[in-house]
């Protein structure tokens, strides 16, 4: 008889906490469940609380890899993005989150990684490690990215400057970049404040763009961190606000 | 039948709540003695003792809390369990089977709390549903393929699948199913309890004894001097322990002292069978100096049904 191969999960040996740690995440089923359930619900609360709307959701109709980028002033973002995502593709949406804040304590690991579906983005320290972990997620046909390159949130609500690393990983890269404003959410869950607040927030998606003749050089990739700032917010104008 | 209520006025739930407590201690006391009196090395015993330091209360109060509570606690073990034996064989990879598996274990803590639908059998949980399980399960997992259409590297699937099933889902469920007996606390109390501390012997006496290998293919840590101590003690811990089962004949005893000190060896076996097969140490590392849930349950799976199926047999147990 020939022999059984058995193609154990790679992170066996590992604590719940380092599995829940390390990327990418093996995939599993009661995991999946639980995500797509908690998912729903917060698509039922933003709807109802904050009277959620998408415009511009048809662009999102994308069967590659691409990635969202928006601005980024509230924890309600990146869940106002993933509510953008068609829900039989959320376990393959990845926010990438700040190792240093959400990937250190064990209730935030836990939130990040199962309910965010978080990519623990090492922002101070392995900045090119974690984007090349990015740039590997992007091979993957399907696979999304979303992606605050302001790399941290606006204590105002305006749109700070975005970081050069967004310019590094789509320079050169034949993958959609969508840009994408997010209105109302400064106002309803602002930094340091404990709860949200029954504030309308708007997610306007722009049409996608696309870097692949551009070279990975360092002012090509400061040129377009500034115009994808530039078309984020020019969305906002265009729709009436900031 | 098992309530916090009663619970609290329950002699046999009232005298674990002294016995496991008094046994936590004793065994902090012996490795404080190891540690300072023999000057011992006992990291690794220390990080598994601090894990029982948690289990042990947790498992008391999930019994405290009542029937429900204990066959859910029992169902969830058994899905991480199944999920911990999933992930070692890869069959985690095959959402279809591993969907079914866990259907087949909710049914089975299903069939222990709904009674039967035409009141045909006495008392909570539907036995024959209970019993027959297995026959639906392996009709769902043999199906899957056929569905599917689809047979290159099935038979290993559903293979896998079945015995998931039929191991960690059903056998382990009748722990769960003994909460429906008249005698539940002294049951599910003495069968934890037993077993554990017969792991717990086999381990002392292997250390302290322990000279020729028990199974050197399936795990050479394991030595008969370790396996003759813990059935020496499982022999004798009936008759200790005999308020537990005040109805129990000496025939009886005997049989139960040999199903925890056998069975519970037995357990921890297969599991080792089937851990070295796979080529893995530990199921999975969720239990600081245990492995995983399946590590620490697998004498219970040998041994609550055969003890189950016993009491059974000689008494009415609803």
């Amino acid at each position: 008889m020939k022999k059984w191969r058995y193609d154990s999960a790679r992170d066996l040996d590992q604590t719940l906490v380092e599995r829940l740690r390390r990327f990418p995440r093996e995939p599993d089923m009661l995991v999946y469940g639980l995500r797509s359930l908690v998912a729903l619900i917060i698509r039922g609360w933003l709807r109802a609380y904050h009277r959620f709307e998408i415009v511009g959701h048809e662009n999102l109709r994308d069967n590659g890899s691409f990635i969202m980028v928006a601005n980024h002033s509230s924890h309600l973002d990146a869940l106002c993005l993933l509510a953008a995502v068609p829900l039989r593709k959320l376990h393959r949406a990845f926010p990438a989150a700040a190792a240093d804040y959400f990937f250190k304590s064990v209730p935030r690991i836990w939130v990040a990684a199962v309910v965010v579906n978080a990519l623990p983005f090492a922002r101070q320290v392995h900045v090119r490690q974690s984007l090349s972990i990015c740039g590997e997620l992007l091979l993957n046909p399907g696979n999304i990215l979303i992606i605050f390159p302001e790399g941290t949130r606006s204590t105002t609500g305006a749109t700070q400057d975005f970081k050069s690393g967004i310019g590094a990983l789509v320079a050169g890269r034949d993958v959609s970049v969508f840009p994408c404003y997010l209105d109302g959410a400064f106002d309803a869950w602002p930094k340091g404040s404990f709860f949200p607040r029954p504030r309308k927030v708007r997610l306007i998606v722009g049409s996608p763009r696309n870097y692949v003749s551009r070279t990975a050089e360092k002012i090509n990739i400061c040129a377009i961190a500034a115009e994808l700032r530039d078309a984020v917010k020019e969305l906002g104008r265009n729709n009436g606000y900031d | 039948m098992m309530s916090p209520q009663i619970a609290l006025h329950d002699p046999i739930f009232c005298a674990y709540l002294w016995i496991v407590p008094f046994s936590l201690i004793a065994g902090g006391a012996l490795l404080a003695l190891l540690k300072w009196g023999f000057k011992k090395e006992i990291r690794s015993m220390w990080r598994t003792y601090c894990s029982w330091l948690i289990m042990a209360p947790l498992a008391l109060l999930v019994v405290f809390a009542g029937r429900i509570p204990t066959i859910i606690g029992v169902t969830l073990l058994a899905i991480f369990g199944f999920k911990e034996f999933a992930r070692a064989s890869g069959l985690y990879r095959d959402w279809w089977m591993t969907s079914a598996v866990y259907a087949g274990i909710v049914a089975v803590g299903a069939a222990s709390l709904m009674s039967h639908p035409h009141g045909e059998e006495p008392g909570a949980g539907w036995y024959g549903f209970f019993a027959a399980m297995p026959v639906f399960a392996i009709a769902l997992i043999l199906l899957i393929p056929i569905l599917r259409n689809r047979a290159r590297g099935e038979l290993q699937r559903m293979s896998l699948a079945i015995v998931g099933f039929v191991y960690i889902g059903w056998m382990f469920g009748h722990l769960g199913f003994l909460a429906n007996t008249n005698n539940a606390y002294g049951f599910i109390c003495y069968i934890v309890f037993a077993t554990e501390l017969n792991d717990v012997a086999a381990f002392t006496f292997g250390r302290l004894f322990g000279r020729h290998p028990l199974r050197c293919k399936i795990s050479p840590s394991k030595t008969w001097e370790g396996a003759v101590g813990a059935l020496a003690v499982s022999m004798l811990l009936p008759w200790v322990l005999r308020f537990s089962f005040p109805f129990f004949g000496v025939w009886q005893l005997v049989l139960t002292g040999l199903i925890v000190g056998i069975g519970g060896q037995l357990g921890d076996l297969s599991i080792s069978v089937i851990k070295r097969d796979i080529g893995t140490k530990d199921m999975a590392a969720t239990i600081p100096g245990h492995g995983g849930i399946l590590d620490r349950i697998d004498s219970l799976i040998y041994v609550a049904p055969l003890f189950m199926h016993m009491a059974n047999y000689y008494y009415r147990l609803r």
